[in-house]
């Protein structure tokens, strides 16, 4: 995989754009799937996941290829919602799970599986429940806790794409299961 | 009743999986008999199943085309010239 990927990223440096078309196919949903997760909005997330794309295409000459490429874009994406988040004014939270759509275009947007009704009414609940509870951490906690648990990332590579030491990582896991524990137990 | 920090940073390395074979034994020992940090021990992994049921989220389809319908033309030249 990262022999291909490197091949790739040697003709978009030539300025092929078919290859890029190529690298975006293999790594949208995992960009995607870092904003949703840190922002919680459908429209919001396509946005940034765009916008991240985009200036790794523009930037790909700063891109070392005998670095990992995925650390490279996550950080990319990381820091783009967050710069979006902090942007916010503070009730854009609340708004956001008051709002009832929200959840009828993330359970559209969810790989369907072969369940039956009822059953998906309670995944459906579930999800949304989750994604609340992720939105409800810190920022700091959300991308550690996201990249660890959603994306499976290492500690070392979530150390990269945060810019932070590994020791710090860890605190901030840390601290994220505390924060979930402390809510869950609660309810 | 309020256990010692230790343990609860214990159950943390336990769950990086750094924990040492000593200290999990230490763990293991205490959590046999303190119902309050066994219960700690078990919302945690719990909070942990929680995040990692959260579905595979994908990509809106058309969002290729809208990337590459985006990228800046300056590159786009450099194609013809190889």
């Amino acid at each position: 995989m990262e022999t291909l990927i490197k091949r790739i990223i040697i003709d978009v440096k030539k300025g092929d754009q078919e290859a890029f078309a190529e690298l975006v196919e293999l790594y949208k949903d995992k960009v995607y799937q870092i904003s949703y997760r840190m922002v919680g909005n459908v429209h919001e997330a396509q946005d940034i996941a765009q916008e991240s794309f985009l200036r790794a295409y523009v930037n790909i000459d700063t891109y070392d290829v005998n670095r990992k490429f995925s650390t490279w874009l996550f950080r990319i994406v990381t820091n783009l919602s967050i710069d979006r988040l902090r942007k916010k004014k503070p009730d854009f939270y609340l708004e956001q799970h008051i709002e009832g759509t929200e959840g009828l275009t993330l359970s559209s947007q969810i790989a369907a599986t072969e369940e039956l009704p009822e059953d998906q009414v309670i995944t459906h609940e579930l999800q949304h429940w989750i994604q609340e509870e992720i939105l409800n951490l810190p920022l700091k906690y959300r991308s550690a806790i996201i990249l660890k648990y959603i994306e499976d990332l290492s500690l070392k590579e979530i150390s990269e794409i945060l810019d932070i030491p590994v020791a710090t990582v860890k605190t901030r896991i840390h601290r994220g299961r505390e924060a979930l524990r402390k809510k869950l137990s609660s309810k | 009743m309020k256990c010692d920090k230790e343990i609860v940073s214990l159950m943390h390395k336990y769950l990086d999986e750094e924990i040492t074979e000593q200290e999990r034994k230490i763990l293991k020992k205490h959590l046999s008999y303190c119902e309050a940090c066994n219960k700690h021990m078990s919302e945690l992994k719990k909070s942990i199943a929680f995040v990692q049921s959260s579905s595979h989220i994908e990509a809106p389809e058309n969002l290729t085309e809208l990337v590459m319908s985006q990228l800046p033309e300056q590159k786009r030249s450099v194609n013809w010239k190889r």
